[in-house]
């Protein structure tokens, strides 16, 4: 470290550009990461927000909520510890200024897919919404009437809950007689059974007893079957890991430079009877002293960032999954250096001092 | 008890045609507080001898004894580990570390050897060899005869019974020159080094106890100093 420090501190300018550009790329790994973060939250929310262990849908729906359609008889709750019907319908909502693309959730208000509200009121009468607030941020207000692109019948908001968007567009919850109504119009059949997939709670999916039309999966790979969704974060991470490779070539490359310039100087150390091993221990702790100043400014400049990015950038950070990108960059920076370690390990301390 | 002892050392370079014999079949002994001039023209073997006299090359036949302990035996980490208690050499060109100051130099010693001057002897070392004001300075502040004085002050500092010095004066001015081998004889007779100073410069060797002459590889102890002279 001796050494390795007083390096850094005598050749400021070199070591800051190299340190510019590891922040540099540690920046975009972070932004990267907080952007591949985001783009999940926007599909999942809602999914997540019913702390479920599984969803049934028909077998015929290639596990897409939409393209299932079966009947609240369909399941009897057996081999399940909780259960609850829910029904979706997606449009394009408007309160005259603003349109958003929506998803409509039915849930029984009874149920533990029930919202909690942050704002206003839960619905109670029929053409009543609750809407994810981030459709608040857009404009929408409680006490906006809806219309819908699909139908002539119009929705109002009376409250709000937060963290409820679905397949990237915010979520109206309701009653399932709203919804027949949006599907089927004023004069459908009342109590409808059509629903698209029960939401359960369950320590064991084995157990579930379902008929064999149905599948049950769990929540996790229906979030992963929705639309685009594991085609994004696969690209993404695929983004993050290009980074890494980059992040310990650039170093490798920076420090094999250096330790070439510095051959005679290292050979006259070990003439002197210097160590490799404390040569190649110092070439790593200014590695990781390089890597960990790079890492830690490119966090920064992240998370300052992302306080100034608009509500419409789908950024999110995770802080613990920060911490670990930036501990792998940490390392495959040290693993880099490793090239300039076996440089180390064979200078010749006979022909770097011109013997 | 001789601390440096070569034992019919011989250094030979390539094979058949192309065979060079950089160093023939060569005794030599170096005591306690003895200042030792090694000379001859480029090429003839002088730094052959010195790098394999520190450990830094294997001789093709014979041996290298350092305080008893025969350095062919060792691998290169225990050679490294050797030099370090045993040896300090002073280069041709500065052997100081470009982003160290000159106390900085020191304490890198420090760090990879126990045994090393107490602070009050290095603070001696460094006022007889004038460098004490110069403690903060780097390398790219100091003169020529400033470097090879700190680099003396260096190959000093871990307390060897060898110093090895490749043409310490090469740098230097004749008045400078001068000087740096007046120190090195006081330094040989008051640490009791036994110190080996390879130069092609024979107006350096007047102070000498003893003259080893190289011509093509073959060292031969000169009996007179002045007849050289």
């Amino acid at each position: 470290m001796f050494l390795a420090w007083n390096e850094i501190k005598n050749n400021k300018l070199r070591f800051t550009l190299v340190i510019g550009v590891l922040v540099l790329i540690s920046y975009l790994v972070f932004f990267l990461s907080g952007l591949a973060n985001g783009l999940e939250q926007l599909n999942r929310e809602a999914v997540d927000k019913w702390e479920a262990d599984g969803i049934i849908l028909t077998e015929e729906s290639d596990l897409r909520l939409q393209q299932s359609v079966l009947s609240k008889e369909d399941f009897d709750g057996s081999g399940v510890d909780e259960y609850t019907e829910l029904s979706q319908l997606s449009a394009i909502a408007s309160n005259g200024d603003k349109k958003e693309n929506v998803y409509i959730f039915a849930v029984d208000p009874s149920s533990f897919i029930m919202p909690d509200v942050t704002e206003g009121n839960a619905f109670v009468y029929e053409g009543e919404v609750i809407a994810d607030d981030t459709l608040k941020e857009d404009g929408f207000e409680i006490g906006d009437e809806l219309s819908l692109s699909s139908t002539d019948e119009t929705l109002e908001i009376v409250g709000f809950t937060d963290k409820a968007r679905f397949n990237a567009a915010p979520v109206l919850f309701t009653d399932q007689d709203t919804l027949d109504t949006l599907q089927y119009g004023e004069f459908a059949e009342g109590d409808s059974d059509a629903i698209n997939a029960f939401i359960i709670r369950t320590d064991n999916l084995n157990n579930v007893e379902a008929d064999e039309a149905l599948q049950v999966i769990d929540t996790e790979t229906f979030i992963e079957n929705l639309p685009g969704y594991t085609e994004q974060n696969l690209t993404l991470t695929l983004m993050i890991y290009f980074l890494f490779i980059i992040s310990a070539v650039v170093l490798a490359i920076f420090l094999y430079v250096l330790t070439i310039q510095k051959i005679s100087i290292f050979g006259v150390m070990k003439a002197q009877g210097i160590s490799s091993g404390y040569l190649a221990g110092s070439v790593v702790a200014q590695t990781f002293l390089l890597s960990l100043a790079g890492v830690l400014i490119g966090l920064a400049l992240a998370v300052i960032t992302g306080l100034f990015l608009p509500a419409a950038v789908p950024v999110a950070f995770n802080y613990i999954e920060m911490l670990i990108y930036g501990i792998i960059l940490i390392i495959v920076s040290v693993i880099g250096a490793l090239i300039s370690v076996q440089t180390i390990v064979r200078i010749d301390p006979l022909k770097a001092i011109g013997g | 008890m001789a601390i440096l002892e070569l034992k019919k050392v011989q250094k030979t370079f390539g094979s058949g045609r192309t065979k060079v014999e950089a160093m023939k079949e060569t005794d030599f002994e170096a005591e306690k507080g003895e200042l030792i001039a090694v000379i001859g023209p480029s090429g003839s073997g002088k730094s052959t001898f010195l790098t394999i006299a520190g450990g830094l090359q294997t001789p093709t036949g014979g041996e290298v004894m350092i305080n008893g302990t025969a350095l062919t035996d060792l691998k290169e980490k225990k050679r490294a580990a050797l030099r370090l208690k045993e040896v300090g050499f002073v280069l041709q060109a500065s052997n100081l570390v470009p982003y160290l100051n000159v106390g900085q130099q020191m304490q890198l010693l420090d760090k990879v050897k126990k045994g090393n001057l107490q602070k009050e002897e290095a603070k001696e070392l460094y006022q007889s060899l004038g460098i004490d004001h110069l403690i903060r300075n780097f390398p790219r502040d100091l003169s020529g005869g400033e470097k090879q004085r700190v680099a003396i002050a260096k190959a000093l500092y871990t307390n060897p019974s060898i110093i090895l010095a490749d043409e310490p004066t090469a740098s230097l001015d004749s008045d400078r020159a001068f000087e740096v081998m007046k120190m090195l004889k006081e330094i040989t007779k008051e640490k009791q080094t036994a110190t080996i100073v390879v130069t092609h410069d024979t107006r350096l060797i007047d102070d000498c106890d003893k003259v080893y002459k190289i011509t093509d590889g073959k060292m031969e102890l000169q009996e007179r100093v002045h007849d050289i002279l």
